[in-house]
């Protein structure tokens, strides 16, 4: 379907592998990883290269697979909790807000209005985390190490006001199933805007060093194209996707929580090469920003934030499955629940954007890129080994 | 001082051990500073690049983090130097030294200040030249001997890089030689003498940038360390390296940095001179005329401004490409430095010289 210009190499084999002979001296076999700097957690890269190009590439994952899927299939829901978060550490509250979600609607459970108000409130705030940590990757793959530091100064403060709603730094667990745990803390908000101006200052910052730096353009713009025709048939979506220049965005598409009452557009590129999605996320981590503001503002200060919940040790759940979706920094996130009418769910399925993005796509991707892009390409596609694995 | 000190040897020495022993203390007093100064680089890089990314940097070893420096010499020091199966053990030993050795010998021929100078040699320029090409030896043998793949493609980019860098540097070095008149380094700095506008950074700024430029190229420092890069090839050449022997090429690296530092601002912007000469009235003062007067101070004033942009470059840009690297070299910097001594000959042809 995408045949690669391969006149200087390898030629297909009848079977469809490549003729690769290692012992002509031609092609390196380089391994990067499961330790290796460049690569963003544990997995490994398997590249065949002539030169300096990348003629065949394979992803080996495996080395932090945990087993979250079945794990669950043994705890009662709420027990489930615990585990859920852990699969993307950056940015877990995708994971907790599409689980109760899933558990509320087979459940039958309706939560308040104010509890929409803090979920929403809660993603948009891990997903500037998340965003702050690829930008810094995107410049650190690249050797610009400032950034990182600079991101992370700012992060350190939105974990603060995750430590003064949730308790907790990283793992929140607060979204659970009927609701949010509690209210917002008194002067939150105000806090919050001082965060929002650090944030705001930082990223200026960011603009001027990294994305008007002329070696980074140099590296960044052209390298790494996603072509718009692979996008379907790579299951392509998130920032990735509309970098390509197709707004896609489950906030926007099929809208859930209470983005319906919140006034934003998807934010989409044209160039869809590394500088073009670094550039789309950093643009909607600003509207993420923007978005807490809104949230803020528009919601209700006072009401309940939990329904009643029956006795959680011994909840059975009618049988039934679901599907629900959302928009996380890296793509659509899904969950799929089955439950059987028993205290634990029958199965769980993660379908986390990581997968799709960084197996088949980045072994497409990668094939003729320069050694030196590799890290660069990987980071480019947001991924996060945890949530390959679970 | 070197007078009295041969009075009181040659009272009890022959005459020939008393000039190698002459020598032999120079050297020491050269060396000994030197490795003070690459010592206190890798301590201000930190404090500086941490000051720059929001954080302290070493603060815990002695006041301030003052003893960090040597809190690392005696760790590596103490480390066990690991040798990889299957390398070749003499070339994986003898790489460090072939690193180190030129970085440290061409101090022989910098002038520090009027007259003090180890080796006051009229081919000095020549000898610095051929020395820094020595330096790609040890990096190309460390990587060929670890038999690490990281290691070998590090050593092949660092190859062509260096080699592409010194015609580039060297064309540099022509212009100021057109211009001075000299191969001695003595020589080129005296020819600067006057004023600050004499200084050969004034005629000669294309050349001056892109002697810098072709400097850190030179020294595998960001935006140009690919042979290190940390997310491609991990740590390049010295991947295998622990201990006193990475500590070694730590060294050089360092070393070549104040070298291209020292040099930069003896060839540009006149060495020890000081920027104030011609102004009498502050030169002529009781003591603070020792301080705006020419020294040692002004060279080791200018040199560590150009540690600071080595630092700050490491510190806020991206890592090149190597293509690209090799691009800039052969496209932009050599046909600059070929202009730059084309119209350079014409003036001194025509008589106009408008540096002197």
């Amino acid at each position: 379907m995408f045949e690669l210009d391969r006149s200087q190499y390898p030629q297909k084999k009848a079977d469809g592998t490549l003729d690769i002979d290692l012992t002509s001296g031609k092609y390196l076999k380089l391994w990067q990883g499961p330790q290796h700097p460049g690569i963003t957690g544990n997995m490994a890269i398997e590249l065949t290269v002539c030169g300096d190009e990348v003629v065949d590439a394979t992803t080996h994952v495996g080395y932090l697979h945990r087993g979250f899927e079945k794990l669950m299939e043994r705890r009662t829901f709420m027990q489930c909790f615990p585990i859920v978060c852990r699969i993307c550490v950056p940015e877990p509250d995708f994971n907790e807000y599409c689980y109760a979600a899933a558990v509320e609607e087979l459940a039958g459970l309706e939560i308040p209005e104010l509890a929409h108000w803090i979920r929403t409130l809660i993603l948009e705030m891990g997903r500037v985390n998340s965003y702050l940590m690829y930008l810094g990757g995107q410049a650190g793959a690249f050797g610009q190490g400032v950034i990182g530091q600079w991101t992370t100064y700012v992060r350190d403060l939105m974990l603060d006001r995750f430590e003064e709603l949730t308790g907790a730094r990283i793992y929140h667990m607060f979204i659970i199933p009927g609701g949010v745990r509690d209210n917002l803390p008194d002067g939150f908000a105000g806090r919050m805007e001082e965060t929002l101006r650090e944030i705001e200052s930082v990223l200026a910052d960011v603009d001027r060093v990294m994305f008007h730096n002329a070696v980074f353009k140099k590296r960044a713009v052209g390298v790494g194209v996603i072509d718009t025709a692979w996008l379907d048939s790579y299951g392509i979506t998130g920032p990735n996707a509309r970098a390509a220049g197709v707004a896609k965005d489950v906030r926007k598409d099929q809208p859930y929580l209470v983005y319906p009452e919140l006034d934003f557009e998807a934010v989409t590129g044209k160039d869809s090469d590394i500088y073009t999605r670094a550039d789309v996320r950093r643009r909607d981590l600003l509207l993420s920003l923007d978005l807490i503001r809104q949230i803020l503002a528009k919601m209700p200060k006072t009401g309940a934030v939990m329904t009643k919940l029956p006795n959680v040790l011994h909840w059975k759940i009618p049988r039934g499955e679901t599907y629900v979706r959302g928009e996380c920094s890296r793509g659509e996130y899904g969950y799929y629940l089955v439950t059987d009418g028993s205290g634990y769910p029958r199965r769980v399925n993660v379908r986390g954007p990581s997968y799709t993005h960084s197996i088949a796509l980045f072994e497409r991707m990668v094939i003729n890129a320069n050694i030196s892009d590799v890290a660069a390409l990987l980071v480019s596609l947001h991924t996060y080994p945890p949530e390959i694995e679970r | 001082m070197m007078e009295i000190l041969a009075n009181f040897f040659g009272a009890f020495l022959p005459e020939w051990m008393v000039t190698l022993l002459i020598i032999l203390i120079k050297v020491v007093a050269i060396v000994l500073p030197l490795i003070l100064l690459v010592a206190y680089a890798t301590y201000a890089e930190r404090k500086i690049i941490g000051f720059m990314q929001v954080r302290v940097g070493p603060n815990r070893v002695g006041f301030k983090g003052l003893l960090q420096p040597f809190a690392d010499m005696f760790k590596l020091i103490f480390k066990e130097i690991v040798i990889p199966a299957r390398s070749n053990r003499f070339l994986f030993l003898i790489a460090p030294l072939l690193a180190m050795g030129p970085a440290f010998a061409a101090w022989a021929v910098i002038p520090f200040s009027d007259g003090m100078v180890l080796a006051d040699v009229n081919a000095g320029l020549l000898f610095l030249l051929a020395l820094t090409s020595l330096g790609v030896y040890g990096v190309i043998i460390a990587g060929w001997a670890s038999n690490s793949k990281y290691a070998q493609l590090s050593a092949l980019r660092i190859g062509a890089q260096m080699v592409s860098y010194e015609i580039a540097m060297g064309f540099a070095l022509v212009g100021v030689l057109m211009a001075s008149g000299s191969l001695n380094l003595g020589d080129i700095v005296r020819a600067q003498s006057g004023s600050i506008f004499s200084w050969f950074v004034w005629p000669l700024f294309g050349l001056f940038l892109v002697y810098f430029i072709s400097g850190v190229a030179e020294t595998n420092r960001a935006p140009f360390d690919v042979a290190e890069g940390e997310s491609e090839i991990v740590a390049g050449f010295h991947v295998e390296y622990s201990g006193m022997a990475f500590s070694i090429f730590f060294l050089a690296e360092y070393a070549n940095m104040w070298l291209i530092a020292a040099l930069t601002s003896l060839m540009f912007l006149g060495g020890w001179l000081s920027p104030f000469q011609g102004l009498t009235f502050l030169t002529d003062m009781p003591v603070l005329g020792r301080v705006f007067g020419d020294g040692i101070h002004w060279l080791l004033l200018k040199a560590s401004f150009f540690m600071l942009l080595f630092f700050w470059f490491r510190a806020t840009f991206p890592r090149y490409r190597y293509d690209q690297i090799m691009r800039l070299g052969w496209k932009i910097l050599i046909p600059i430095t070929l202009v730059w001594i084309f119209a350079e000959g014409l003036a001194i042809a025509l008589g106009w010289k408008p540096w002197l």
